[in-house]
């Protein structure tokens, strides 16, 4: 009797336990979803800031709804959860190359041109460099840009401005590279004059050998998450990388002491596009959040804030207010990084005996 | 059963009933077990304190930096001036860094919660009873911590996804209390070994139901595990960025999600500022909460 | 072997009651998902991520990979080092924790430097040990160095980073035994001629037994599987088995080797923690007593 009736309180607590835990995690989810007023709720999938804060509150304004937003760090993370089963978002942020795997794998919806007029300020040059998609189908671009290389000027006066810095021998141990299997890659690749999608295996090897034998003994290391950080404080003189997040960790007081420039070779650059994926709940209101962010007043808002070139829009770029970081001209010798298939596989290959041995 | 064994078994006896009277005055707080009177070594400066003291220093240098940069008046890593313009930021245009706030919030309270509900009970009965099934939870008890996290998170993302329960919240929770039980399990275990198990039977010889003997017994007894176990889980819970990731679905991110995905920009000092503001607020939720607990003790 | 009597009769339902709940949840919600991984390492890589199914011991073959030993050695040299540094600093704090009349506040202070999120606190480690960081200044102002020592972007970088991480996760298993330990038997161990070093040794270190593998098992299994440390500040030398993994989910896209990696590890695993129980149950039986003590000071003096 006894032992029945204490193995019945004991379910009793822990029931409690669970039910209490439920309602708090009830209550935490209903309370976001009450406070859209429009009742209708658009959620983005994208990097952290990557859309101003003031851009979306504007268009909760102006059409009465919520805007969630959800994060990914990488295109690979945020496609590997797509892939997994991951849903329930209405745009999604890729890079050009999974943009490209996302139409192959049929995992988005086509654009109604009709309803986005602002598409016609899109730069059709930019769409001739986007080939998996240039009539905007699938995707509509959001910005452009490549990774480039900052040289503290203070602490290093004479270097060539091109990727052959990497070589310097004086420079050693005060520089860094991405770690990004592609962008590294590509690198060398225009740097020898090929193509920076190039699966030919004697000119990869070239490239290997290049990074292997020339710039990495020199590298301190491959990083794509603190080098911005170390930049600022001295600790590296080169580094190759996003322009906005190396001048993000300095004080405007210090941009003069940065050289950020775009090696004339060439490289790879990057194209990130809005896709609807299937499975939106508002393809509607996606179009137009769409629309709305290619409005040039609008776009030039994002623009000033990351200090980008307008190489995705042909209105904005008059209406910023700021200097960009580079010039939209320094990409023309730039090449997308496009999705190489299986042939990435020689790709992961090499970059094993660039990244796991030292 | 040699000797050696009994014998500390007849010793141990002897101790116990003095350290269960003492408990029950319940003086110094609700777990605390009484400290040794005989065996006097509490010298200020000895060895292991100097010890904890530098080692508690080791674990606040980076938070005093954090701290420092939070007044910073620019971004990057070099002073420019005292300046409170990134509290002002987070108080007044940090809309989606509340909320990834308060989601991390609910989910660490809730995970943490049952893990150490669950944990704690389990190891209790696998320390103290013999049953059929007992080899298999044991096994299975510390298996979450043994996976890599990336693994954990795509495995349990294909897993919600094929039973249809929808990604948010209550999966976040369930992938967290999931990975959470290991730690308070084995931590409880680790306090249960040992365990005099004679002030049980005293405990019912003298006519306690097993409820009382959990409630009055056993749980004041592991209550120091169960602490631990309860902080760790939390703790766990707030950093937990890979799993997150994976399991979270629209408007669930936490806020490890939320400062992960800044890399490619660089993390905003905002963040920094929330360092210092919920370290002032555990401590104030602390000393509000031990007034509370210290007129609860004077009432009883 | 503790079990007694009356728990014995009692036992069976009441032990399941207890365990049940927790026992459930983790079929359901672990041992589930685990199966998936079973099922994918023997499957073929699909080209975008995730599998074909197609049964192929591929995945199983590609581990044999010369790069992927190296790191896997490199791995266990670090973590190995690391947790070796972290249990040593962390045993006299879980004693002094446990001695002390504020425990309360002292678990606070481990825990709490813990809720900031540990990207920026990783951050933070980087400006401390840069070369023009506050470690390098410091031990220039008091003239101990006039050149910076590399303190950062190295494997030592990654180890003291590691230990700063994981610490806290030694210190509360060894505060949760050492507190229940009784002092006493110190006390009677130098009351029979033991010197403090040997009764800490002789008396304490056994008693405490299962908190410290606890301590191990907390530090060495989390650090095997670390890859933001070796990412954040580590060097060209210091990409470990964590990254490989992580790397075969996003990078390569090659689930059923991240699945093979993951399913050997945590073989591996279980076949040491289990070990370590097994030894530590037998190891009590053998218990060293006060008594024990006196004997072996007995037959020195």
């Amino acid at each position: 009797m006894e032992r029945k009736n204490h193995t019945r309180k004991l379910t009793a607590i822990l029931a409690a336990a669970l039910v209490i835990a439920t309602l708090v995690l009830a209550t935490g989810c209903t309370k976001s979803d009450a406070s859209a007023r429009g009742g209708k709720t658009l959620y983005l999938y994208n990097w952290t800031y990557y859309t101003p804060e003031s851009v979306i509150e504007k268009f909760e304004k102006e059409f009465g709804v919520k805007v969630v937003l959800d994060y990914f760090a990488s295109n690979e993370d945020m496609f590997a959860k797509l892939k997994a089963g991951g849903s329930g978002y209405d745009i999604v942020f890729p890079s050009q190359d999974y943009t490209s795997i996302m139409i192959n794998q049929k995992m988005v919806h086509e654009i109604d041109h009709a309803k986005i007029p602002n598409l016609r300020y899109i730069n059709p040059m930019i769409l001739e460099k986007a080939t998996y998609d240039p009539q905007m189908r699938w995707s509509v671009p959001y910005s452009s840009g490549a990774t480039g290389i900052a040289v503290n000027k203070t602490k290093v006066s004479s270097y060539a401005r091109d990727w052959s810095i990497f070589a310097d021998t004086r420079l050693k141990g005060r520089m860094s590279m991405l770690d990004d299997m592609r962008e590294v890659m590509g690198d060398a690749l225009a740097h020898l004059g090929y193509s920076v999608n190039s699966t030919d295996p004697a000119e990869l090897a070239a490239a290997q050998k290049l990074i292997n034998e020339q710039w990495k003994p020199n590298l301190v290391k491959f990083d794509a998450e603190g080098f911005a950080k170390s930049f600022s404080t001295g600790e590296f003189w080169v580094v190759h990388g996003y322009a906005e997040a190396v001048f993000e960790e300095l004080d405007e007081s210090r941009w003069g002491e940065v050289d950020f420039f775009l090696p004339p070779e060439g490289g790879p650059m990057y194209l990130d596009s809005m896709v609807i994926p299937t499975g939106a709940k508002n393809v509607e209101l996606a179009h137009e959040f769409i629309n709305f962010i290619h409005r040039p007043e609008i776009y030039a808002e994002f623009l000033d804030r990351f200090h980008y070139p307008a190489t995705v829009h042909t209105e904005a770029g008059a209406l910023m207010t700021v200097q960009p970081f580079y010039r939209g001209e320094d990409m023309a010798a730039y090449e997308l990084k496009y999705d190489v298939g299986e042939d990435l596989d020689k790709y992961n290959e090499i970059w094993q005996t660039i990244r796991y041995v030292n | 059963m040699n000797g050696k064994g009994q014998e500390r078994i007849v010793k141990k006896k002897r101790l116990e009933p003095s350290r269960l009277v003492e408990e029950h005055k319940g003086s110094s707080g609700p777990y605390r077990i009484p400290r040794n009177q005989v065996f006097q070594d509490h010298r200020k400066f000895g060895f292991s304190n100097i010890m904890l003291v530098l080692v508690i220093l080791f674990l606040f240098m980076p938070l005093f930096v954090v701290i420092t940069y939070s007044f910073n008046a620019t971004r990057g890593m070099r002073w420019n001036g005292f300046s409170l313009v990134w509290y002002e930021k987070l108080f007044f245009d940090s809309k989606e860094l509340w909320r990834a706030f308060g989601n991390s919030f609910i989910i660490a309270i809730t995970s943490s919660l049952v893990a150490t509900i669950l944990g704690s009970l389990a190891a209790v009965g696998i320390k103290w009873y013999k049953f059929k099934s007992r080899a298999y939870i044991q096994t299975v008890s510390f298996l979450p911590m043994v996976l890599p996290e990336v693994i954990i998170g795509i495995s349990m993302l294909i897993f919600f996804t094929a039973v249809r329960i929808p990604l948010g919240m209550f999966t976040i929770f369930v992938a967290h209390t999931t990975f959470n039980l290991p730690f308070v399990f084995l931590l409880v275990s680790a306090r249960l070994d040992e365990f005099d198990f004679s002030i049980i039977e005293a405990a019912r010889d003298l006519g306690a139901t097993e409820m009382q003997t959990l409630v009055k017994v056993i749980i004041p007894s592991i209550m120091p595990g169960v602490m631990s176990g309860m902080l760790m889980a939390v703790t766990m819970s707030l950093e937990d960025f890979v799993i997150t990731f994976f399991v979270s679905g629209p408007g669930s991110a936490t806020l490890p999600l939320y400062v992960y995905s800044m890399i490619r920009y660089g993390v905003s000092p905002v963040i920094n500022a929330l360092s210092l503001v919920l370290i002032l607020g555990i401590m104030l939720i602390a000393l509000l909460f031990r007034r509370f607990l210290k007129t609860i003790a004077a009432s009883s | 072997m503790n079990t007694h009597h009356l728990q014995e009769r009692r036992g069976r339902r009441l032990g399941i009651t207890y365990s049940a709940p927790m026992g459930l949840w983790l079929t359901v919600f672990f041992l589930v998902p685990l199966g998936i991984i079973i099922l994918y390492s023997f499957l073929k890589k699909g080209l975008y991520g995730g599998v074909e199914w197609e049964f192929t011991l591929s995945a199983y073959q590609q581990m044999f990979n010369p790069n992927f030993m190296r790191v896997l050695f490199r791995t266990l040299w670090v973590a190995t080092l690391a947790t070796c540094f972290t249990i040593l600093l962390a045993l006299p704090c879980g004693y002094a924790m446990a001695r002390s009349r504020n425990q309360v506040l002292w678990l606070a202070l481990v825990i709490v430097p813990f809720w900031t999120n540990s990207l920026i606190r990783i951050y933070a480690w980087i400006a401390i040990l840069s070369s023009e960081g506050f470690v390098n200044e410091a031990l220039k102002a008091i003239g101990l160095i006039s050149e910076s020592l590399p303190l950062i972007y190295n494997q030592g970088a990654v180890i003291t980073v590691l230990i700063y991480m994981y610490i806290p996760f030694a210190i509360l298993p060894l505060f949760t035994t050492i507190d229940k330990f009784d002092f006493q038997l110190l006390e009677a161990a130098r009351d029979l001629g033991a010197t403090k070093a040997e009764s800490i040794v002789k008396v304490l270190l056994p008693n405490i037994r299962s908190g410290i593998i606890t301590a191990l098992i907390f530090t060495f299994i989390p650090i095997f599987g670390a890859y933001t440390v070796p990412l954040l500040v580590g060097g060209k030398d210091s990409y470990l088995i964590g990254n490989i993994i992580v790397d075969q989910v996003t990078k390569t896209r090659n689930w059923p080797l991240a699945s093979a990696f993951s399913l050997v590890l945590t073989v591996l695993s279980t076949i040491g923690v289990i070990w370590m129980m097994t030894s530590n149950a037998s190891e009590k039986a053998r218990q060293k007593s006060v008594v024990q003590v006196a004997d072996t000071n007995g037959g020195l003096s």
